[in-house]
């Protein structure tokens, strides 16, 4: 499904990846660890084409189609979703809008027409529950006034509408209280397909007991240094960072 | 030669003529605009009022009168459709600066309310307010306006009536040359009033049009007027409008500004909150785009206690437009328990478009509550990705976060078939669909 060839990338002059090369399968999901500042959010960044960042060198390819040179709305139109770590406040711009506009916008790349109202509200009803977001979330601003842990539920809501192919889970446990992580950790399973595939950025055990990834990757310094199955991710839990350093340095 | 020493000479030869069409009070007013305007002149940047309109230039092309008070022949009510979908109003034109008599409204007005040009009306009740709130002061575009209006109507509510319709004033500017138009309107709403005025504001662009405008609104005590001012004019129309509004005690004023499309514009909005417990709201969007430019200059004078007042502009500039704020509350000794709030937020669309804030407190009372802020910026670029993300085309993104942005003002707009119907001119606007003036056959 995607593959990420010797990727640089920067920020604001600052090179943060340096050569990075990933492999995702069809219906696989991989988590990425990594200390603070190794790089896990900016990978993100690039390819969902944030304008922020700059690829300097190597490629991304997303089903046969080269992802570096499609827009932001494209590439999500092809099935990528991020989840945010920090979800942006939109105020004035109800759920229910957001959400339609965006539904869409992808049906007319696709040569479909709009979705009719009533199926639309079907949908959105049904995907509400599968996340616990109350009806009044839809006609509020989109994250206007939501907690923290509403925020990321309304994430995972999102993902659910729009039925990506390959999603990234940008932290998306942090700042959830255990029924909160739960309700979104179980959400996202639902979701799951053999054609899905997801990248899971987290610092968390309990993540990897809900999704039970088939890989995990360490990235330090904006490279994957190490690679492995879920035993990895819980060595990592126990033992911290360092010892993956030390190896690196060896 | 200054621009308005061609008016002065005018007013010289033709001022017998201009005045035979007119009511007694507004010739009675035009000795003192003239003397105000040879001793102190037209305004000039250095007056802070004007910082950002350069009247001088705006008066300098050769505009003519109407001063044979002739109407384009064509029928307002046939060939004109500025209606808003589900809203019955009663309504009334003006065509240049000649109200148009020819038919009546179909919705009827309530026993004793009328609406009449001034040259009709009772000549006493006319010389009872004409001029008396915009005359308090001088200013240069009044003093002009004052000199050489020869029309303008009347409405007026008397005590206690309830308005079951709108009153809907549509002004029309359509010329075959270039001219200039000068109106007057005075709204008297006396104690307990209560009703909701639409001014529309249009041009047909065929040549150089210029409209000076002063408005005067007295409201009585407990009354309640909403004014909602729709400006849909053409790149050819300059307008200067200035509105004088009186209230006294425990009236309430909510006036709507929306500037859709236009050439120059500049409003002047004087509030005096002349008695206990006056309340007063002002807000307006601006949306401006090309060459456009737009000023918003208001004064709210806290002049007796425990009066509020509230004002909150946002402006969508983009292209080449200059868009500017100035808001002056000014609490008066013994106003004690004001309340006021001011909002300006700008946003600048494009690197070439500007901005200019100020809002402004003078405070004279030690025991108020006054609240002002301003920003500008782009709009949220993190909001805009995050959009992106979920498959939002860029320029659709773009379009959905300015309207919400003046969406926050349209949304207080307390009639709701007009606060849809300026949604989705506000919508038509920012997509490119709505240049200029499309509303009727008569300015295509």
């Amino acid at each position: 499904m995607l593959e990420i060839r010797n990727l640089h990338a920067s920020v604001e002059g600052k090179e943060i990846l340096r050569g990075v090369n990933l492999t995702i399968g069809d219906g696989e999901v991989h988590v990425l660890m990594g200390p603070n500042g190794s790089g896990k959010s900016t990978l993100s960044h690039v390819l969902v084409g944030n304008p922020k960042y700059e690829v300097t060198e190597g490629s991304i390819t997303f089903n046969g189609k080269d992802l570096l040179s499609l827009s932001p709305e494209d590439r999500a139109h092809e099935g990528i979703f991020m989840s945010f770590q920090a979800p942006i406040e939109i105020p004035g711009v109800s759920m229910t809008n957001f959400m339609r506009a965006a539904l869409n916008a992808k049906r007319k790349y696709f040569g479909q027409e709009p979705i009719g109202a009533g199926e639309f509200l079907k949908l959105l009803k049904e995907k509400r529950q599968l996340v616990g977001l109350d009806a009044h979330f839809m006609s509020r601003g989109v994250n206007e006034g939501f907690s923290g842990g509403e925020r990321k539920r309304n994430e995972i809501f999102q993902m659910a509408v729009l039925q990506p192919l390959f999603s990234i889970l940008d932290e998306t446990d942090s700042g959830l209280d255990v029924d909160a992580l739960r309700i979104v950790a179980e959400g996202f399973n639902m979701l799951r397909t053999p054609q899905t595939s997801a990248m899971v950025i987290t610092h968390y055990q309990r993540m990897l007991d809900y999704l039970k990834p088939d890989f995990v990757h360490v990235l330090v310094k904006g490279r994957v240094v190490k690679e492995g199955d879920a035993s990895l991710g819980y060595a990592i839990e126990e033992r911290g960072f360092d010892w993956i350093r030390e190896e690196v340095e060896e | 030669m200054s621009s308005l020493q061609q008016y002065l000479d005018l007013y010289a030869a033709q001022g017998e003529t201009l005045c035979g069409a007119s009511c007694g009070a507004m010739n009675a007013a035009r000795e003192a605009a003239l003397a105000g305007l040879q001793q102190h002149g037209l305004p000039t940047s250095r007056n802070e009022r004007y910082k950002y309109t350069d009247v001088e230039a705006a008066l300098a092309p050769d505009y003519g009168l109407n001063l044979r008070r002739t109407l384009p022949a064509v029928d307002p009510y046939k060939e004109y459709r500025c209606a808003v979908p589900h809203l019955s109003t009663s309504l009334y034109f003006v065509v240049n600066d000649v109200p148009y008599t020819v038919q009546t409204p179909t919705a009827p007005l309530p026993e004793g309310v009328l609406v009449q040009p001034l040259s009709q009306a009772d000549p006493a009740l006319v010389a009872a307010y004409y001029n008396r709130e915009a005359g308090r002061k001088y200013d240069g575009v009044t003093a002009l306006n004052t000199l050489l209006a020869q029309d303008g109507l009347l409405v007026y509510l008397p005590a206690g009536t309830v308005l079951s319709n709108p009153i809907q004033i549509v002004n029309v500017a359509a010329a075959r040359a270039d001219l200039m138009v000068n109106r007057r309107l005075l709204i008297v709403a006396e104690e307990g009033a209560q009703g909701v005025i639409l001014l529309c504001e249009h041009a047909d662009g065929q040549s150089r049009t210029l409209a000076t405008q002063v408005t005067e609104i007295f409201v009585g005590e407990g009354a309640n007027i909403q004014v909602n001012a729709v400006e849909e004019t053409t790149e050819q129309h300059t307008a200067l409008d200035n509105v004088y509004v009186h209230q006294a005690a425990a009236s309430h004023v909510s006036y709507n500004g929306v500037t859709l499309t236009c050439g120059q514009t500049r409003h002047r909005l004087d509030f005096r909150l002349d008695g206990k417990g006056a309340d007063m709201v002002a807000r307006g969007v601006v949306v401006a785009d090309g060459q456009q430019r737009v000023d918003n200059s208001l004064v709210v004078d806290h002049a007796a206690p425990s009066c509020t007042s509230d004002m909150l502009y946002k402006y969508v500039l983009d292209g080449h437009s200059v868009g500017a704020f100035a808001g002056l509350v000014l609490v008066e000794k013994g106003a004690q328990k004001s309340l006021s709030q001011q909002t300006n937020a700008n946003i600048c669309a494009a690197p070439t478009a500007r901005a200019f804030s100020q809002p402004m407190l003078e405070i004279y009372a030690d025991d108020v509550k006054c609240n002002h802020g301003s920003t500008i910026g782009k709009l949220d670029e993190s909001a805009l990705f995050y959009m992106r993300q979920r498959g939002i085309p860029e320029r659709e993104a773009r379009l959905i976060l300015q309207q919400a942005f003046v969406g926050d003002v349209l949304r207080h707009i307390e009639l709701e078939r007009l606060r849809e119907r300026l949604a989705h001119l506000v919508e038509m606007r920012f997509r490119g669909e709505l240049s200029a003036c499309a509303g009727c056959k008569m300015c295509r």
